[in-house]
């Protein structure tokens, strides 16, 4: 359970972290649209280099993005093995009953396992700089409108932060259990397949009886303040847009527009600049 | 069965911003027959240390001998140690998970390779040392039972495995004073049973004071006493450099001799108290 990266706030301080959630938000999905974008090989080196300067302003050790990555290796073997081996393309190099690799074949497969790397990478960034509680209280102001359509947004929101807070609590609690379990002689790691998912058995019940206990407490003291979501609630933390958001925004909207400016090979304006270059 | 510790220290999440040193330097021995107390502020290495004792934490830097086992060689032999070792944990009855109760307290035995007649009779003496009666309440679930007697049967549960030493943990958390002081009777009394050494860790000082032979003091993770409850809190002032209290009984003890009623005994439990304030009236 230490391995939990994926959603791990890495606590530092630096200029993403002290970005807007709503606006991470927004350049998380932007961010996601431009990974869609990116076409040729150029354009991916662009999103690469989006990634590492976003990384290095975020001040994220490089080890902590590897490590993102460690949590979706199966998939990612898995997505490339399968893309060489069944894409369709036209110079076959090697070809066996249904498969055959072809050179369009490994260029998509390397594209598509960078496309997932990127994206995880890019993601987890966002997750690595915003804490649980300020990432929902983003989300819910982006869903405002929604409540117009009476959608109960702040229900939602307090219902995802109070999971998103759980994680860590009963992470410690399957610990907890799992030493617990070891001291009387249980092993986890040893036999065969059927015999390590029934040694689950001893951790699953307790973790499930105090998961149900905790929600219980839980539900007792919301109730016993009196919760009940009325609709002006104010926040001791007030998210505002500020300039550090815009220069983020500027950021990205530059890297998307060098993205399809790449793919489009700048619509020939190579050749543009090599006419007129003989006026410098 | 000894136990020596020597130079132990262990960092949580080294070079990360979440590290924090736990324990730093820690060398105590623990002879067989003690009743060790371990103390200390929250944070203080305590719980660091005792799973350090049957290598539920892999030893960083330093070396364990218990008896002839040394658990900072490469691959130490586990279900030895842990079988050895008993460890109970703060709030063990959340650790229950078995349909009936006779499952939960053979669980243990069966890991450690008693077979089906071996693992019974274990457990219905480990019942039997508990308070419990095996074929009373063997056949329900735990989860049927009262908090009092979940922590009992928990306690069978470790026992049950027949441990030279039994590590405790917190073991009166969240309990009322009655059961309290049921809980840690139980463990004096199991001294007479195969349990040779207990270590409890607690930071309930009224507790140490009375169970206890020995106690050792952590402050955020160094070990800065090594001693008994007497010289301890009679004729010390490490505890006044912590953040723990004394036992109620050298309070009242030292309120007495403020007001010139000075009495000559240790006072590390009531009765004793009570003896030293009566020899004094007579």
């Amino acid at each position: 359970m230490k391995d939990m990266t994926l959603g791990q706030y890495y606590p530092t301080d630096s200029f993403t972290h002290r970005m807007d959630p709503r606006a991470k938000l927004v350049l998380v999905i932007a961010f996601i649209v431009m990974v869609f974008l990116a076409e040729s090989f150029l354009s991916y080196f662009a999103v690469i280099v989006c990634v590492v300067s976003a990384a290095l302003v975020s001040r994220i050790p490089l080890s902590k993005m590897l490590k993102s990555i460690k949590a979706i290796i199966m998939l990612l073997i898995f997505t490339g093995i399968l893309n060489l081996l069944f894409y369709n393309g036209e110079t076959v190099l090697w070809s066996w009953w249904r498969i055959k690799i072809s050179v369009e074949g490994i260029i998509f497969s390397i594209k598509m396992v960078l496309r997932l790397v990127l994206l995880v990478m890019g993601t987890t960034l966002l997750t690595y700089t915003t804490t649980p509680t300020s990432l929902t209280d983003g989300m819910e102001s982006l869903l405002t409108p929604l409540k117009y359509i009476k959608v109960p947004v702040h229900d939602i929101a307090v219902i995802m932060s109070i999971a998103l807070r759980f994680i860590p609590i009963l992470s410690e609690e399957v610990d907890k259990i799992m030493m617990a379990q070891k001291a009387r002689g249980a092993s986890f790691d040893t036999g065969g397949l059927l015999s390590r998912a029934k040694a689950l058995l001893p951790i699953l019940i307790p973790l499930f009886v105090s998961a149900f206990r905790r929600a219980d407490e839980l539900a007792l003291a919301l109730d016993a303040r009196c919760y009940n979501a009325t609709p002006n609630r104010t926040r001791y933390k007030v998210m505002k847009f500020g300039l550090r958001d815009l220069a983020g925004a500027i950021g990205m909207a530059a890297f998307i527009v060098l993205v399809v400016a790449l793919n489009n090979n700048f619509w020939g304006a190579y050749e543009t600049v090599q006419s007129v270059w003989w006026l410098f | 069965m000894q136990i020596v510790i020597q130079n132990l220290s262990y960092v949580y999440s080294p070079k990360t911003p979440f590290e924090k040193v736990a324990l730093d330097n820690v060398s105590f021995t623990v002879n067989e027959g003690d009743t060790l107390g371990i103390v200390g502020a929250t944070g203080s290495g305590k719980s660091t240390l005792s799973r350090h004792l049957n290598a539920l934490i892999r030893i960083q830097s330093g070396k364990i001998l218990l008896g002839d086992i040394d658990l900072s060689q490469k691959k130490p032999d586990l279900k030895e140690v842990r079988k050895k070792v008993g460890m109970l944990f703060q709030f063990p009855e959340y650790q229950l998970f078995a349909d009936t109760v006779r499952k939960d307290v053979e669980f243990g035995p069966k890991n450690f390779g008693m077979n089906e007649a071996e693992a019974a009779k274990s457990a219905a003496e480990a019942m039997r040392l508990v308070g419990l009666d095996m074929g009373e309440i063997g056949e329900k679930s735990p989860f049927e039972l009262s908090g009092g007697q979940m922590r009992r049967v928990a306690i069978a549960g470790v026992i049950a495995s027949r441990p030279e030493v039994l590590v405790l943990d917190e073991p009166t958390a969240g309990l009322d004073p009655a059961g309290k002081r049921e809980i840690l009777e139980l463990v004096t009394a199991l001294k007479s049973s195969f349990v040779k050494t207990v270590v409890i860790i607690s930071h309930n000082m009224d507790e140490i004071a009375e169970y206890c032979n020995r106690v050792v003091v952590l402050d955020e993770g160094k070990l800065i006493a090594d001693t008994t409850p007497a010289i301890l809190f009679n004729d010390s002032d490490i505890i006044d450099n912590t953040e723990l209290d004394y036992p109620h009984t050298i309070k009242i003890k030292r309120m007495l001799a403020a007001r010139g009623f000075v009495i000559d005994t240790p006072a590390l439990t009531v009765k004793e108290l009570a003896a030293g304030v009566a020899r004094r009236l007579k």
